[in-house]
Protein backbone atom coordinates (compact mmCIF):
# COMPACT_ATOMS: atom_id res chain seq x y z
CA UNK A 1 0.00 0.00 0.00
CA UNK A 2 1.56 3.61 -0.49
CA UNK A 3 2.24 5.54 2.43
CA UNK A 4 0.62 8.82 1.94
CA UNK A 5 2.01 11.62 4.08
CA UNK A 6 1.06 15.25 4.11
CA UNK A 7 3.99 15.86 2.73
CA UNK A 8 4.16 14.05 -0.24
CA UNK A 9 0.66 15.40 -0.66
CA UNK A 10 1.67 18.91 -0.67
CA UNK A 11 4.59 18.48 -3.24
CA UNK A 12 2.40 17.05 -5.75
CA UNK A 13 -0.64 17.98 -5.68
CA UNK A 14 -0.14 21.50 -6.93
CA UNK A 15 0.52 20.88 -10.32
CA UNK A 16 -1.84 18.17 -11.09
CA UNK A 17 -4.74 20.10 -9.45
CA UNK A 18 -3.07 23.52 -11.22
CA UNK A 19 -3.72 21.12 -14.77
CA UNK A 20 -6.98 20.86 -13.78
CA UNK A 21 -7.54 24.26 -13.05
CA UNK A 22 -6.27 25.45 -16.56
CA UNK A 23 -8.46 23.41 -18.04
CA UNK A 24 -11.48 23.57 -15.98
CA UNK A 25 -11.84 26.31 -13.91
CA UNK A 26 -14.09 28.54 -16.24
CA UNK A 27 -16.33 26.02 -17.02
CA UNK A 28 -16.44 25.01 -13.48
CA UNK A 29 -17.03 28.76 -12.61
CA UNK A 30 -19.57 28.39 -15.42
CA UNK A 31 -21.45 25.61 -14.08
CA UNK A 32 -21.16 26.95 -10.26
CA UNK A 33 -22.93 30.33 -11.31
CA UNK A 34 -25.71 28.48 -13.01
CA UNK A 35 -26.43 27.00 -9.57
CA UNK A 36 -25.90 30.02 -7.28
CA UNK A 37 -26.37 32.93 -9.63
CA UNK A 38 -24.36 34.73 -7.99
CA UNK A 39 -20.33 35.52 -9.21
CA UNK A 40 -19.10 36.56 -6.24
CA UNK A 41 -20.71 33.43 -4.41
CA UNK A 42 -19.88 30.92 -7.69
CA UNK A 43 -16.50 32.41 -7.32
CA UNK A 44 -16.30 31.17 -3.26
CA UNK A 45 -17.21 27.76 -4.62
CA UNK A 46 -15.10 27.56 -7.22
CA UNK A 47 -12.05 27.99 -4.66
CA UNK A 48 -13.85 25.63 -1.82
CA UNK A 49 -14.23 23.33 -4.52
CA UNK A 50 -10.88 22.80 -5.54
CA UNK A 51 -9.41 22.87 -2.01
CA UNK A 52 -11.89 19.95 -1.40
CA UNK A 53 -10.53 18.70 -4.48
CA UNK A 54 -7.04 18.67 -3.32
CA UNK A 55 -7.21 17.22 -0.52
CA UNK A 56 -9.21 14.23 -2.03
CA UNK A 57 -7.06 14.13 -4.92
CA UNK A 58 -5.40 10.87 -4.39
CA UNK A 59 -8.65 9.20 -4.60
CA UNK A 60 -9.30 11.26 -7.27
CA UNK A 61 -6.42 10.43 -9.22
CA UNK A 62 -7.12 6.76 -8.45
CA UNK A 63 -10.87 6.76 -9.40
CA UNK A 64 -9.50 9.30 -12.55
CA UNK A 65 -10.73 12.24 -12.24
CA UNK A 66 -9.12 13.75 -15.16
CA UNK A 67 -12.36 14.95 -17.79
CA UNK A 68 -15.24 17.71 -17.22
CA UNK A 69 -17.50 14.71 -16.89
CA UNK A 70 -16.10 14.08 -13.45
CA UNK A 71 -15.16 16.95 -12.31
CA UNK A 72 -18.91 18.27 -12.72
CA UNK A 73 -19.98 15.34 -10.78
CA UNK A 74 -17.22 15.94 -7.89
CA UNK A 75 -18.55 19.46 -8.11
CA UNK A 76 -22.00 19.36 -8.02
CA UNK A 77 -21.77 16.62 -4.86
CA UNK A 78 -20.03 19.16 -3.49
CA UNK A 79 -22.20 21.72 -4.09
CA UNK A 80 -25.12 19.73 -2.55
CA UNK A 81 -23.18 19.19 0.48
CA UNK A 82 -22.23 22.26 1.23
CA UNK A 83 -24.91 23.28 4.10
CA UNK A 84 -26.83 26.52 3.12
CA UNK A 85 -25.65 26.89 -0.11
CA UNK A 86 -27.79 28.97 -1.76
CA UNK A 87 -27.56 27.46 -4.89
CA UNK A 88 -30.26 24.31 -4.71
CA UNK A 89 -32.79 26.41 -2.66
CA UNK A 90 -32.48 29.18 -5.57
CA UNK A 91 -32.35 27.09 -8.17
CA UNK A 92 -35.66 26.88 -9.47
CA UNK A 93 -35.01 25.78 -13.34
CA UNK A 94 -37.37 27.79 -15.21
CA UNK A 95 -37.99 31.03 -12.90
CA UNK A 96 -34.39 31.31 -12.49
CA UNK A 97 -33.74 31.31 -16.41
CA UNK A 98 -34.16 34.71 -16.99
CA UNK A 99 -30.61 35.42 -15.00
CA UNK A 100 -28.93 33.08 -17.36
CA UNK A 101 -26.56 34.54 -19.81
CA UNK A 102 -26.65 31.17 -21.38
CA UNK A 103 -29.00 31.81 -24.55
CA UNK A 104 -28.92 27.41 -25.22
CA UNK A 105 -30.94 26.87 -21.83
CA UNK A 106 -32.93 29.64 -23.26
CA UNK A 107 -33.98 27.46 -26.21
CA UNK A 108 -35.51 24.37 -24.05
CA UNK A 109 -38.85 23.80 -23.37
CA UNK A 110 -39.92 24.41 -19.64
CA UNK A 111 -39.70 20.76 -19.39
CA UNK A 112 -36.63 20.05 -20.86
CA UNK A 113 -34.78 23.06 -18.98
CA UNK A 114 -36.49 21.36 -15.86
CA UNK A 115 -35.39 17.76 -16.67
CA UNK A 116 -32.01 18.94 -17.85
CA UNK A 117 -31.52 21.33 -15.21
CA UNK A 118 -32.48 18.90 -12.41
CA UNK A 119 -30.20 16.20 -13.74
CA UNK A 120 -27.01 18.90 -14.58
CA UNK A 121 -27.09 20.85 -11.34
CA UNK A 122 -29.30 18.90 -9.01
CA UNK A 123 -27.99 15.40 -9.72
CA UNK A 124 -31.50 14.07 -9.46
CA UNK A 125 -32.26 10.83 -10.80
CA UNK A 126 -34.81 10.31 -14.07
CA UNK A 127 -36.95 8.56 -11.66
CA UNK A 128 -37.27 10.80 -9.29
CA UNK A 129 -37.94 13.50 -11.71
CA UNK A 130 -40.64 11.09 -13.79
CA UNK A 131 -42.63 10.59 -10.57
CA UNK A 132 -42.37 14.82 -10.29
CA UNK A 133 -43.23 15.39 -13.33
CA UNK A 134 -45.91 12.20 -13.63
CA UNK A 135 -44.50 11.24 -16.81
CA UNK A 136 -43.22 7.66 -17.45
CA UNK A 137 -39.31 7.31 -16.97
CA UNK A 138 -38.71 6.59 -21.17
CA UNK A 139 -40.59 10.15 -21.85
CA UNK A 140 -38.60 12.17 -18.93
CA UNK A 141 -35.35 10.01 -20.90
CA UNK A 142 -36.44 11.40 -23.90
CA UNK A 143 -37.14 14.73 -22.82
CA UNK A 144 -33.83 14.59 -21.37
CA UNK A 145 -31.79 13.53 -24.74
CA UNK A 146 -33.79 16.06 -26.99
CA UNK A 147 -32.75 18.57 -23.82
CA UNK A 148 -29.35 17.37 -24.27
CA UNK A 149 -29.26 17.91 -28.17
CA UNK A 150 -30.87 21.33 -27.97
CA UNK A 151 -27.75 22.44 -26.03
CA UNK A 152 -25.31 20.43 -27.73
CA UNK A 153 -26.09 22.45 -31.20
CA UNK A 154 -26.72 25.58 -29.03
CA UNK A 155 -22.84 25.28 -28.18
CA UNK A 156 -22.01 24.52 -31.45
CA UNK A 157 -23.59 28.33 -32.57
CA UNK B 1 -32.31 -5.74 -27.58
CA UNK B 2 -31.59 -3.63 -29.99
CA UNK B 3 -28.71 -1.48 -30.05
CA UNK B 4 -29.98 1.86 -31.98
CA UNK B 5 -32.83 1.79 -29.98
CA UNK B 6 -30.95 1.57 -26.64
CA UNK B 7 -28.94 4.64 -28.15
CA UNK B 8 -31.52 6.68 -28.66
CA UNK B 9 -33.53 6.07 -25.67
CA UNK B 10 -31.70 8.99 -23.61
CA UNK B 11 -30.42 6.61 -21.05
CA UNK B 12 -26.68 7.13 -22.82
CA UNK B 13 -27.28 10.92 -21.64
CA UNK B 14 -28.63 10.05 -18.33
CA UNK B 15 -25.60 8.09 -17.59
CA UNK B 16 -23.46 10.51 -18.96
CA UNK B 17 -24.97 13.28 -16.89
CA UNK B 18 -24.27 10.68 -13.65
CA UNK B 19 -28.45 10.05 -13.40
CA UNK B 20 -28.85 6.40 -14.02
CA UNK B 21 -29.45 4.43 -11.52
CA UNK B 22 -27.39 1.40 -10.43
CA UNK B 23 -28.76 -1.46 -12.42
CA UNK B 24 -29.34 0.99 -15.76
CA UNK B 25 -25.29 1.71 -15.31
CA UNK B 26 -24.38 -2.36 -14.35
CA UNK B 27 -26.37 -3.12 -17.48
CA UNK B 28 -24.35 0.04 -19.53
CA UNK B 29 -21.29 -0.84 -18.41
CA UNK B 30 -21.95 -4.61 -19.99
CA UNK B 31 -23.12 -3.65 -22.74
CA UNK B 32 -20.58 -1.46 -23.70
CA UNK B 33 -18.15 -4.02 -23.60
CA UNK B 34 -19.94 -6.13 -26.16
CA UNK B 35 -20.98 -3.27 -28.65
CA UNK B 36 -18.61 -0.60 -29.50
CA UNK B 37 -21.27 2.35 -30.84
CA UNK B 38 -22.21 2.44 -27.09
CA UNK B 39 -18.68 3.53 -26.04
CA UNK B 40 -18.33 5.57 -29.48
CA UNK B 41 -21.50 7.29 -28.03
CA UNK B 42 -20.39 7.61 -24.54
CA UNK B 43 -17.42 9.31 -25.82
CA UNK B 44 -19.21 11.60 -28.14
CA UNK B 45 -21.72 12.89 -25.30
CA UNK B 46 -19.27 13.26 -22.53
CA UNK B 47 -17.19 15.72 -25.68
CA UNK B 48 -20.58 17.25 -26.24
CA UNK B 49 -20.98 18.03 -22.71
CA UNK B 50 -17.70 19.46 -22.36
CA UNK B 51 -18.06 21.63 -25.26
CA UNK B 52 -21.61 22.67 -23.43
CA UNK B 53 -19.66 23.43 -20.55
CA UNK B 54 -16.87 25.64 -22.37
CA UNK B 55 -19.82 27.24 -23.90
CA UNK B 56 -20.83 28.06 -20.51
CA UNK B 57 -17.71 28.84 -19.16
CA UNK B 58 -16.37 32.17 -17.34
CA UNK B 59 -13.43 33.23 -17.16
CA UNK B 60 -12.07 33.35 -12.62
CA UNK B 61 -10.52 35.95 -12.21
CA UNK B 62 -6.62 36.02 -12.18
CA UNK B 63 -6.31 35.97 -8.45
CA UNK B 64 -8.46 32.97 -7.46
CA UNK B 65 -5.62 30.36 -8.26
CA UNK B 66 -3.82 32.34 -5.44
CA UNK B 67 -6.81 31.73 -3.05
CA UNK B 68 -6.90 27.88 -3.75
CA UNK B 69 -3.30 27.74 -3.39
CA UNK B 70 -3.93 29.61 0.19
CA UNK B 71 -6.83 27.70 0.86
CA UNK B 72 -4.58 24.25 0.30
CA UNK B 73 -1.72 25.51 1.99
CA UNK B 74 -4.20 26.11 4.88
CA UNK B 75 -5.77 22.57 5.06
CA UNK B 76 -2.30 20.92 5.22
CA UNK B 77 -1.77 23.23 8.06
CA UNK B 78 -5.08 22.44 10.10
CA UNK B 79 -5.61 19.33 11.84
CA UNK B 80 -8.50 18.50 9.52
CA UNK B 81 -6.10 17.37 7.19
CA UNK B 82 -5.20 14.20 9.54
CA UNK B 83 -7.80 12.29 8.20
CA UNK B 84 -5.93 12.39 4.28
CA UNK B 85 -3.67 10.04 6.03
CA UNK B 86 -6.06 8.05 7.85
CA UNK B 87 -9.77 7.46 7.18
CA UNK B 88 -12.06 9.83 5.71
CA UNK B 89 -14.73 11.40 7.55
CA UNK B 90 -18.37 10.50 6.99
CA UNK B 91 -20.25 13.27 4.71
CA UNK B 92 -22.35 14.06 7.76
CA UNK B 93 -19.28 14.93 9.89
CA UNK B 94 -18.28 17.25 6.96
CA UNK B 95 -21.33 18.69 6.20
CA UNK B 96 -21.04 20.24 9.94
CA UNK B 97 -17.51 21.85 8.99
CA UNK B 98 -18.79 23.03 6.26
CA UNK B 99 -22.00 24.11 8.31
CA UNK B 100 -19.63 26.33 10.34
CA UNK B 101 -17.39 27.92 7.59
CA UNK B 102 -20.65 28.78 5.90
CA UNK B 103 -21.65 30.93 9.33
CA UNK B 104 -18.10 32.94 8.67
CA UNK B 105 -17.74 35.92 6.12
CA UNK B 106 -13.60 36.09 4.78
CA UNK B 107 -12.23 39.05 5.10
CA UNK B 108 -9.36 38.95 2.91
CA UNK B 109 -6.16 41.28 3.88
CA UNK B 110 -2.76 41.59 2.21
CA UNK B 111 -1.30 39.33 4.83
CA UNK B 112 -3.88 36.44 4.08
CA UNK B 113 -7.77 35.89 5.16
CA UNK B 114 -9.34 36.29 8.87
CA UNK B 115 -12.34 34.70 9.26
CA UNK B 116 -14.80 36.36 11.80
CA UNK B 117 -18.75 35.63 12.49
CA UNK B 118 -20.92 37.67 10.35
CA UNK B 119 -22.66 38.38 14.45
CA UNK B 120 -19.65 39.96 15.22
CA UNK B 121 -20.81 42.58 12.78
CA UNK B 122 -24.14 43.55 14.94
CA UNK B 123 -22.23 42.88 17.73
CA UNK B 124 -19.77 45.76 17.28
CA UNK B 125 -22.16 48.18 16.16
CA UNK B 126 -24.26 47.44 19.44
CA UNK B 127 -21.14 48.44 21.39
CA UNK B 128 -19.82 51.00 20.19
CA UNK B 129 -23.36 52.48 19.93
CA UNK B 130 -23.56 51.46 24.15
CA UNK B 131 -19.90 52.89 24.30
CA UNK B 132 -21.04 56.40 22.97
CA UNK B 133 -24.71 56.15 25.46
CA UNK B 134 -22.22 55.09 27.96
CA UNK B 135 -19.76 57.99 27.18
CA UNK B 136 -22.55 60.91 27.27
CA UNK B 137 -24.00 59.56 30.37
CA UNK B 138 -20.72 59.63 32.19
CA UNK B 139 -20.39 63.12 31.25
CA UNK B 140 -23.40 64.20 31.81
CA UNK B 141 -22.82 62.81 35.68
CA UNK B 142 -19.14 64.00 35.90
CA UNK B 143 -20.41 67.71 34.82
CA UNK B 144 -23.82 66.69 37.73
CA UNK B 145 -21.45 65.57 40.14
CA UNK B 146 -19.50 68.30 39.74
CA UNK B 147 -21.87 70.98 39.18
CA UNK B 148 -23.60 69.61 42.82
CA UNK B 149 -20.30 69.29 44.79
CA UNK B 150 -19.96 73.40 43.82
CA UNK B 151 -23.17 73.85 45.23
CA UNK B 152 -21.77 72.22 48.42
CA UNK B 153 -18.95 73.90 48.36
CA UNK B 154 -20.88 77.26 48.15
CA UNK B 155 -23.37 76.15 51.07
CA UNK B 156 -20.84 75.33 53.32
CA UNK B 157 -18.83 78.60 52.76
CA UNK B 158 -22.49 80.29 53.44
CA UNK B 159 -23.33 78.19 56.42
CA UNK B 160 -19.31 79.07 57.99
CA UNK B 161 -19.75 82.59 57.00
CA UNK B 162 -23.33 82.81 59.21
CA UNK B 163 -21.84 81.14 62.04
CA UNK B 164 -19.50 83.58 62.31
CA UNK B 165 -21.12 86.69 62.25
Amino acid sequence: MLETTPHTLTEHQPESIRSLYDRHAGMLLGYIFEVVKDRKLAEEYLVKVFCDLSVRFNDVNRTGISGWPQLQKFARQKLLSFPGSPGYTNLNTGLKISDSPNSALRQLTEEQRQVFCDIYYKGRTIADISRTLNKTEDLTRKALKEAFAIMRKGSEN
Amino acid sequence: MKINEYIESGILEAYVLGSASEAEANELLYLKTQHPQIEDAIFKLESDLERIAEHMAIAPPPNTWAKIEGGINELVKTPQFEYLIGDEPKENSRGSKSGKSAQFIEVEAESGHMRIRKIWRWVFLAVFVLGKIFLAFAIYYYLENRHTQEEIEKLKTELENKRTK
